[in-house]
């Protein structure tokens, strides 16, 4: 039987027509770090939320929240036939957000990306900068399975999830705050400071440091491990 | 002039002023650094400065030892110039070096201040629990309750130095990346976790300080899932932390383990599907040698141990014997110019009679190439832990199609029993005739079941080696060409039925329980080693390496052979073939010259092959 699904699914795959191709180009970080000291004023756009983006960025790169870039355009250089380059924390990161193809479709022509982001970049060996640090807290991860049992018996509980508006519109957990992390640093105040806040993230990496800058700022906080993933998962467990 | 006296007296006088000040910033600079501490205290001047600091490790380190970058003290007194980040790494430096692919550096920008955050007063302390100062560490995010609640947290935390700290399986600096994001989890984590696990679970002096088995990593290892990890391919295979999980580390009598007889049903089920619940009684650390706990393995093991050796010991015997005697032989001829008829044959000796028609050259040419092929798959795994194991997996594209190729293999191998089976049956009982008969061809000469002239033959056979008579005359079929066959017949149950039970483990388990796997593998490891062996050096010997057949009989892909070699060989065929009347039938063209060839170019490969497999496993048995 399992074999006649992969069958199946590769037969689907088949007579599927190819994804185009990306119209943007993979860069690694050494070829970065050459683009960057040849030409000195190279827009390179750091995608990820400004907190985190403040908190630890490639040296010389500008804060430029994806959301923002897809949001509106315009605040990209005006001439379009210039370089561009973005980055990100993760590997994967055009895929839940794509600055590169919201470039690409405002008509930039050379844009690139750093392949495996800020991970390749600080592998290599290369430095970061820090603008605004956040001193990291210690901040706990509740598991879906103990966060379900804590809403029931508790009601302090404030769940926030941090992730894009489009995002959570396409499902959260009930009752949960949407203050997605592009918008963090100037809307976190929206949390009341008598709760216990849990953070909820795609897949459980991007709350820590917004968990730390919570506590910095005086909440109690904890994280869900695995964020919605880890939460979708238990659901489909049962 | 006087305002000029002046401006240059005062010129002068602050001139003097700004030597005495760069005098005195040079003192600071390269005396003691305390000098310089003391200058820094005058504004940060809490108790941990003061007091604490003097008093911790790093008390010898003014504090421009670390906060670099300060080059005027107003300056930075008015906050115009801030120090730049602490580097650590300037004198840590290999910490720093393992730290820079830290999971919590590449991840979350962690800093060595982040973890030590007491940084100003932390001492040297010898008496501290290093263990648990990094679990308390640890835990402070990670409360993993998993953890503490288990057997190696439970020990660490009651003062066992043994136990597994968090750092012990995850690295303290060069906590590993295994991010879903970069695409290497979960093959590369399990087998990272599975070493680590392996590491103190195969320490002898530290698993019998603690009361436990120091043999758990070997059994381990000599099962199926042992070996694809150690084959360093990991295909989907269990490592340690698939069944123990990866921190709920609990005895199996303790109910909230993973491996609780009542929890296996689950653990099991993370990765199998379809099983029945005998399934459960596989055992994944079975010792062969343990007879009051696993007796039928342990009886299988000394039962297939005493068929290896006696086999092996008796045909090597038998071998050995009989090449003395041809070798002598020859000399003997040799030295007085005798020539045997069959190499100097003229006229009728010289025609070419069938002993094998083409059904069966074929046969015999996918029996060699489904057994190389089984054995250049299986025999990596049975000698998991070898170079050559690895760099032939990575020949064949890893375990996986390994597995296939020797699933494919086995498949041709069954076809072609079932088929031989069906063509017993039918030499037994011919279309037409039925029963009748069946006993005198079972027993007769053209038949490959050993009968009591094969005893007779064996007995002079034996004598002949000793100097003491003539060697046998034989007819169709020697007794070492009919034990060829049946061994392989014979082996076949072994081997295939035991190969079939592993085929699907999880069908198998509706026919038999998963302690019987345990076995199946034991046999089909220890029959396939003793095929392997038998045939790459018996059946090679006496086949084809008898010094007057040396290098090849190549008569098995030909088909033919001369009438004179016929005569010789098997005197008792050629007079029944002229008795029936049958020789005439018997009679074909000479070979051509391409058969020739590929004849010899397969049989001579293929015995190369034999030997240098020989060579490797006998290597392995020995040192590996």
């Amino acid at each position: 039987m399992p074999t006649a699904m992969i069958l199946l699914v590769a037969l689907a795959a088949c007579g599927k027509p190819l994804e185009p191709a990306p119209l943007w180009k993979v860069i690694d970080a050494s070829t970065l770090r050459a683009m960057m000291a040849s030409d000195k004023g190279l827009p390179v756009y750091n995608t990820m939320s400004e907190l985190e983006c403040l908190d630890h960025r490639i040296p010389g790169t500008r804060c430029l929240a994806c959301e923002d870039v897809e949001n509106n355009p315009s605040v990209l250089p005006a001439d379009k036939d210039r370089d561009i380059v973005f980055y990100c924390e993760s590997a994967g990161c055009y895929r839940s957000c794509r600055a590169a193809d919201a470039a690409i479709k405002a008509g930039y022509k050379q844009v690139y990306i750093l392949q495996d982001g800020i991970p390749a970049w600080k592998q290599a060996g290369y430095a970061m900068e820090t603008i605004e640090r956040i001193p990291r807290g210690s901040i706990q991860s509740v598991r879906a399975q103990s966060l379900k049992q804590m809403l029931t018996e508790r009601k302090d509980i404030l769940l926030v999830d941090v992730r894009s508006e489009k995002s959570y519109k396409e499902g959260h957990i009930k009752g949960a705050l949407n203050i997605p992390l592009y918008r963090f640093s100037s809307r976190y105040a929206e949390i009341p400071l008598d709760r216990t806040v849990v953070l909820v993230d795609d897949r459980g990496f991007r709350t820590f440091l917004a968990g730390s800058y919570l506590e910095m700022k005086g909440y109690r906080v904890m994280r869900l491990f695995g964020g919605m993933q880890g939460w979708q998962e238990m659901k489909a467990e049962k | 002039m006087e305002s000029m006296n002046i401006e240059a007296g005062q010129r002068r006088k602050g001139l003097r002023a700004e030597l005495i000040l760069l005098a005195v910033f040079a003192v600071i600079c390269l005396t003691v650094p305390a000098l310089a501490a003391q200058d820094c205290r005058f504004c940060h001047d809490e108790p941990l400065y003061r007091v604490d600091f003097n008093k911790s490790i790093h008390a010898n380190n003014g504090c421009t030892s670390c906060h670099v970058g300060i080059t005027n003290i107003e300056k930075h007194r008015d906050g115009k110039e801030k120090p730049a980040p602490v580097d650590c790494g300037s004198c840590h430096q290999e910490i720093a070096k393992e730290y820079r692919n830290n999971f919590h550096y590449i991840q979350e920008d962690f800093r060595c201040s982040d973890c030590h955050r007491n940084i100003h007063a932390i001492k040297q302390d010898k008496n501290k629990n290093v263990k648990l100062a990094i679990i308390e560490k640890c835990t402070e995010c990670h409360g993993n309750s998993d953890y503490t609640a288990s057997g190696h947290g439970e020990a660490v935390l009651k003062g066992n130095q043994d136990a597994a700290s968090c750092a012990d399986c995850h690295g303290l600096h060069n906590t590993r990346v295994f991010h879903t994001s970069l695409e290497q989890y979960p093959a590369e984590a399990r087998e990272f976790y599975t070493q680590k696990c392996k590491r103190c679970h195969a320490d002898s002096a530290m698993m019998k300080r603690n009361n436990l088995s120091d043999k758990m990593v070997a059994y381990y290892e000599s099962t199926y899932h042992g070996k694809v990890q150690e084959l360093g391919y990991p295909a989907p295979v269990a490592g340690c932390g698939d069944c123990h999980t990866k921190h709920n580390i609990l005895p199996k009598e303790d109910p909230r383990s993973s491996i609780y007889p009542g929890n296996l049903e689950k653990n099991c089920g993370r990765c199998h599907t379809g099983f029945h619940t005998r399934f459960l009684s596989y055992q994944a650390h079975p010792d062969y040698k343990d007879r009051a706990k696993y007796p039928s393995l342990y009886i299988t093991f000394l039962f297939m141990s005493a068929l290896l050796v006696g086999t092996l010991a008796f045909f090597w015997v038998h071998t050995i014997l009989w090449w003395r005697k041809v070798y002598w032989e020859n000399d003997r001829m040799e030295r007085e110019g005798i020539v045997p008829h069959s190499a100097v044959a003229t006229g009728e000796g010289l025609q070419q009679v069938e002993r094998f028609s083409a059904k069966y050259r074929i046969m015999h040419a996918l029996l060699v190439i489904s057994f190389f092929t089984l054995v250049l798959t299986g025999f990596p795994l049975k000698y998991a832990g070898t170079e050559w194991a690895a760099t032939l997996t990575r020949l064949w594209g890893g375990a996986h199609m390994a597995g296939l190729f020797h699933r494919g293999a086995a498949f041709l191998l069954i076809v072609g029993m079932a088929y031989v089976s069906f063509e017993s049956l039918r030499f037994l009982f011919p279309r037409g005739e039925g029963k009748k008969g069946w006993l005198s061809r079972l027993l007769g000469p053209e038949s490959l079941f050993p009968n009591l002239k094969d005893l007779q033959d064996f007995k002079a056979m034996i004598r002949w080696f000793f100097n003491k008579g003539e060697p046998p005359k034989f007819d169709r079929w020697t007794y070492w060409e009919k034990f060829d066959f049946l061994a392989v017949f014979w082996g076949m149950f072994a081997i295939g039925g035991s190969g079939i039970l592993l085929w699907k483990p999880e069908w198998s388990s509706y026919l038999v329980p998963g302690w019987v796997l345990n076995i199946a593998a034991l046999v089909h490891s220890e029959e396939a080693l003793l095929a392997a062996l038998f045939i790459f050096t018996i059946h090679f010997f006496n086949t084809h390496f008898i010094p007057n057949k040396f290098p090849m009989d190549r008569l098995i892909f030909t088909g033919t052979y001369r009438l004179e070699e016929l005569k010789e060989q098997r005197p008792l065929e050629y007079e029944r073939l002229v008795a029936e009347g049958r020789l005439e039938s018997m009679k074909r063209e000479h070979p051509s010259i391409p058969l020739k060839l590929i004849s010899a170019t397969f049989g001579l490969g293929s015995l190369l092959l034999g030997l240098f497999l020989t060579v490797t496993i006998l290597w392995s048995i020995l040192f590996g």
